[in-house]
């Protein structure tokens, strides 16, 4: 232990200051101790040992993660690599000791009761108190958490804050043609025209594009304005909970004419012609281009394009209040999820699970929450006055959030509490204001946390929600761009859902809803 | 313990034993012994084979050991082995799915206008180039046609997407100064095929004509000269000694070609179409990429490749056996 102390200094210099490491009483193993661990996201395809936090949390709990991640692809990409990774992982046959992951909740779910992972209930309640009383506050939490057998495979990624996107517009262009931010949907409709028509860029060509977007499926959250609904969490298309029945937006009547209305929208010229082949590159095209009028989208990473004032004169693209629907309703369709289907779980070769079960537990303390949070005190953040604040040196030193992943701060594929302080600190103004905004407003509407499948409503959900979402989005991208009319085949596409075996589906999601949420 | 070992001659019983095996082999000697020494002789010509059967075996063979799971409940976890039989369940589940008899479908129809207009263009192309004289404009053209096949489908789809934008196009641009309103292509169904198709053979015309343009080369040149001595233009010369020649290239290329119809270059479409395209643009390898891969369905995955595979194998074996009947030209 007193050698272990004295490598602490030589290696890390700075961080043995710290009061948590002189007292050691975070310490879990008296001799170091090793495990393997695999972990991929889209932002880090693997582990890396010189993180600086995983240094420091080596120093203060004496486990040392390895590096052992199979399929790292450099180029990750957002909806396949991760699970692909994965799935390569199993199928190599070895486990490591730890698997982090995106997405990694179906996947533990279905392979954890099969054996492939550890059961962590009776861990969870023996050997981590910080867990357990995380829990004890958030039986929700718990509960989309577990598997279909009532056991909690992973430690998830909980991520703070709670608002995710929002409605954003040109108020410069708004002042330049004498109009008001739009309060209704037929205010907004109104705007939009108007931008279309009456040239706000100034340039002397109708080139404006008034509503845009970098994710299509946003453009279909505009069905909340004709008091419909799309997607139900912040994963897209997906099912919905109302009073306790779970069902989907894509059936509802103020979907079919939220979506008849955004066909003559679209027709109208209101919708970016190109919108559903545009894609990412959108907001920063049609933004610097001087062409963007309104989009939906995440607060920070939106406001920082005030920066463009520069280039643009007078560029001012600002957060507004979602419009009161056509019922009198403002709905923020979009949050933050309470819970991520993001962390981490336990190999089932994994000899040490007493001690992993405490390092998962370690990073819910209060030093280890600070550390996944905001880095190495010292390097990267000072405490003032009992709060950790970034270095301004740190803050400088590029965008803040690819620093601390560089860091192995903010690992969305370690299972952590996340605290959005460490947000507030760097986003720009214009996002604060509009957070500000939307929290006067109280616009956000609960979001549905996912059901855990036994085997056999596993087979039902394959077998029926690929095609059944298939032609959902078929039908609404047609309507969309006009070839047929969503009012006159209303029926018909409910009757063809039926066919694809749309009760069956919804029977499953109910049975497994019921049991994970009810009572 | 020596003794027991010895048998009356003296000698020890091994050698006897070595002795009278060896006296039995020499009856099948013959056959053994020429094998040897054909490999003894042959050697490198196999040594030259042996990447191309390790290849077949490591890439082909091995993996058809996966394709039980075809018939599997199949779980990475458990493994290929360990995974419970179920039958023909997958391939119940694929045919009483709409959408994949859709993609079905759509391949067949697609890899029917590839054949009707792309299987043509290299051969006409291989013609046309045929008939140049001036040399420096023919190598220039050739290499400007070759150039395509090298861009990755990636690029390709997007310089598509770029020049049938409804806005930035250079498609719709060149509608707009005839006065009609820009289409917006690519999200409409009647446009997919024209467009895959036309990209394709756009993308693969020029290269392909190499074959074409090779069996070209190897037409004996008297027969020409003998025509032009009869007094035939040119015209008559390709239709007459051109084309008859390169029948049996031709033949060939279509067999094989034949072979791939259930391959339609999927990439491609995946990096073209919509959801609002599906109706034209979905085929099966599309959809065995969303439901199989990215949801995970592996085993349903398999069972709608294998199908593809015998599909594709039924239909090399039809063309391969009707040409041999009628031409008299075959795979093997």
């Amino acid at each position: 232990m007193r050698k272990l102390s004295l490598a602490a200094v030589l290696l890390t210099g700075s961080a043995i200051s710290t009061p948590a490491l002189a007292e050691g009483h975070l310490q879990i193993v008296d001799e170091p101790l090793e495990l393997t661990i695999q972990m991929n996201h889209a932002r880090y395809p693997i582990y890396e040992e010189d993180w600086p936090v995983e240094q420091a949390a080596r120093e203060m709990t004496n486990i040392h993660l390895l590096n052992d991640t199979v399929g790292a692809n450099m180029r990750t990409d957002e909806n396949t690599g991760r699970t692909e990774a994965l799935n390569l992982m199993l199928a190599s046959g070895s486990i490591p000791d730890i698997v982090g992951s995106s997405r990694i909740r179906d996947f533990v779910n279905q392979f954890g009761p099969e054996g492939a992972f550890v059961p962590l209930n009776d861990l969870i309640a023996e050997h981590a108190p910080n867990i357990a009383a995380y829990y004890a506050e958030r039986p929700d939490i718990e509960a989309a958490v577990k598997a279909a057998d009532g056991q909690m495979y992973y430690i998830p990624y909980l991520p703070d804050g709670k608002y995710g996107r929002a409605y954003w517009i040109r108020t410069d262009w708004l002042e330049a043609l004498d109009l008001e931010v739009p309060q209704t949907v037929e205010e907004y409709e109104a705007v939009l025209r108007a931008f279309k028509t009456q040239d706000p860029n100034g340039n002397g060509i109708a080139d404006e594009v008034p509503f845009f977007a970098r994710q299509w499926p946003e453009l279909i959250r505009l069905v909340t304005l004709w008091d419909g609904r799309a997607h139900g969490s912040d994963t897209y298309h997906d099912f919905l909970v109302e009073d306790g029945q779970v069902s989907h937006g894509y059936i509802g009547e103020g979907y079919r004419d939220g979506i008849s209305n955004l066909a003559r929208w679209y027709e109208e010229g209101l919708i970016d012609a190109e919108i559903f082949t545009r894609g990412s590159s959108a907001r920063d095209f049609l933004l610097s281009e001087n062409l963007g009028g309104s989009t939906h989208d995440w607060f920070a990473s939106t406001g920082g394009y005030n920066s463009l004032s520069s280039e643009i004169d007078g560029f001012a693209f600002e957060a507004m209040a979602p419009p009161a629907s056509v019922g009198g309703n403002r709905v923020e369709e979009h949050r933050r999820i309470l819970v991520k289907p993001d962390g981490w779980a336990i190999g089932y070769t994994n000899e040490h699970v007493v001690e992993t079960i405490k390092y998962f537990d370690f990073w819910f303390t209060e030093e280890g929450r600070r550390l996944a949070n905001f880095g190495v005190e010292g390097t990267h953040y000072e405490m003032v006055d009992g709060e950790p604040i970034f270095t301004q040196e740190f803050l400088d030193s590029g965008p803040v959030n690819r620093s601390l992943y560089q860091a192995g701060a903010q690992l969305q594929a370690r299972g952590y509490f996340q605290d959005y302080s460490y947000e507030v600190q760097w986003t720009n103004e214009f996002a604060l204001a509009g957070i500000e905004l939307y929290d006067q407003g109280d616009y956000l509407i609960p979001d549905f946390l996912g059901v855990a499948f036994t085997a056999d409503e596993q087979q039902v959900y394959d077998r029926t929600w690929g095609s059944i979402r298939d032609y959902m989005l078929e039908r609404q991208q047609s309507w969309i761009l006009g070839n047929g009319d969503v009012m006159a085949d209303w029926d018909a596409y409910l009757a063809q859902l039926d066919q694809l075996g749309w009760q069956e589906l919804m029977g499953v999601m109910q049975s497994a809803y019921d049991r994970q949420y009810g009572d | 313990m020596v003794d027991e070992n010895t048998n009356a001659g003296g000698q020890p019983l091994e050698e006897a034993l070595i002795k009278a095996r060896e006296a039995q082999r020499r009856v099948t000697d013959g056959r053994w012994v020429r094998l040897f020494d054909h490999f003894k002789r042959e050697w490198q010509i196999y040594a030259m084979l042996l990447p191309t059967i390790i290849w077949f075996v490591v890439f082909l063979y091995k993996p058809m050991y996966g394709l039980q799971i075809a018939f599997k409940d199949y779980s990475i976890f458990r493994g290929v082995a360990d995974s419970p039989w179920i039958g023909w369940e997958h391939f119940q589940t694929l045919f009483a799915n709409d959408q994949f008899i859709r993609a079905v479908r759509n391949t067949i129809t697609i890899s029917f206008y590839n054949l009707l207009f792309g299987f043509p263009a290299p051969i006409i192309l291989a013609l046309m180039f045929n008939e140049v004289m001036h040399a420096t404009y023919k190598r220039t053209a050739q290499t400007i046609v070759y150039l395509p096949h090298f861009i990755s489908s990636v690029i390709i789809a997007g310089i598509v997407i770029t020049a049938f934008s409804p806005t930035a196009g250079i498609i719709n641009t060149f509608i707009g100064w005839l006065g009609f309103d820009p289409v917006y292509f690519l999200t409409q169904p009647q446009w997919f095929r024209p467009i895959f198709v036309g990209t394709g053979i756009w993308q693969e015309a020029g290269f392909g004509s190499i074959v074409f343009l090779a069996a070209i080369a190897g037409v004996n040149p008297s027969l020409y000269e003998s025509a032009v001595v009869d007094g035939a233009n040119r015209w008559q010369m390709m239709w007459k000694i051109t084309i008859p020649s390169i029948l049996p290239t031709i033949l060939i290329m279509l067999i094989i070609r034949i072979g791939n119809v259930m391959e339609v270059s999927f990439e491609l479409v995946i990096l073209l179409y919509q959801p609002s395209t599906y109706e034209t643009a979905d085929v099966v390898n599309t959809w065995i990429y969303r439901q199989g891969l990215q949801s995970g369905q592996y085993d349903l995955a398999a069972a709608a490749g294998l199908f593809n595979a015998v599909v594709a194998f039924v239909l090399v074996m039809t063309a391969n056996t009707l040409s041999r009947r009628f031409s008299r030209t075959s795979l093997w």
